[in-house]
């Protein structure tokens, strides 16, 4: 009787344990087709690095409008000084902005085939804040640059 | 959702490089606005990932986020080292996907 009940609590311990990463994949991907999507600048720097420090760089040229009349169509422009040769590559640029609900808004992986390490878009902007620049090297170390963009009419809602 | 390619400039040599701008018609919805009419809230629907190819090797990979303009243009630079087709790939989050291609013709 003891192994018996023993066994059958032990079952059901497994079966939660393997059915709670599914649930909470599940709600993770709802999420993402109803949105909407939120995430801080803070969580979304530590998921972009993993820990690792980032350092304001001169070698990457951040390129916004300084006052943006309409917050729904900002320019935004990012280029890194870089070789850009099979060793030392940019490897990921990431455009992030500060109080906009999700933060992210482009993560974009280069390869040495680019040439160059550019990368030009229109984001949203929700109100005046800060537009960020997070800037992954071949050799692992991370660069930044950030420029203040003052937005009359917010682009959000 | 109707995409483009646009190189620019129009003719160049092989070593050069060019600018690749991918442009997508895309509603680009956040899931945060509410309709005028109704006050439904409506629903995101975002492009959220976008890959290029060069003769089917990746070139640039994107993972894009609601953030991005209505109608969003994506800008890159490739270093052109031939003949080939230039591929992208894109994709939104109600699984909605087109593929758009465009002739890498260097001249010279």
């Amino acid at each position: 009787m003891e192994r018996r009940s023993f066994l059958k609590g032990f079952g059901t311990v497994t079966a939660c344990a393997a059915l709670i990463p599914s649930i909470t994949n599940a709600a993770d991907e709802a999420k993402k087709v109803t949105g909407p999507n939120e995430m801080s600048t803070e969580s979304a720097i530590a998921a972009i690095t993993g820990g690792k420090p980032v350092s304001p760089s001169a070698k990457v040229s951040l390129s916004a409008p300084e006052i943006a009349e309409n917050g729904a169509v900002v320019p935004v422009k990012v280029s890194v000084e870089s070789p850009m040769s099979a060793n030392d590559y940019v490897k990921a640029i990431h455009i992030l902005a500060s109080k906009n609900n999700n933060t992210r808004c482009a993560n974009v992986y280069l390869t040495p085939a680019n040439g160059e390490a550019s990368f030009g878009t229109r984001i949203k902007l929700g109100a005046t804040q800060d537009v960020l620049a997070i800037v992954e090297m071949s050799n692992g170390t991370f660069l930044s640059a950030k420029q203040n963009v003052k937005v009359t009419i917010g682009g959000c809602g | 959702m109707k995409t483009l390619i646009k190189i620019k400039p129009n003719s160049y040599k092989v070593g050069d490089i060019v600018k690749v701008d991918f442009m997508a018609m895309h509603p680009m919805e956040s899931g945060m606005r509410k309709d005028k009419d109704t006050g439904a809230i409506v629903p995101a629907h975002y492009i959220n990932e976008v890959n290029f190819l060069f003769n089917d090797k990746v070139l640039t990979k994107m993972v894009t986020w609601e953030s991005l303009s209505v109608n969003p243009v994506l800008s890159i630079s490739l270093k052109v080292s031939g003949a080939g087709t230039l591929k992208v790939l894109a994709k939104d989050n109600k699984g909605e996907s087109v593929e758009t291609s465009a002739a890498i013709t260097p001249k010279g």
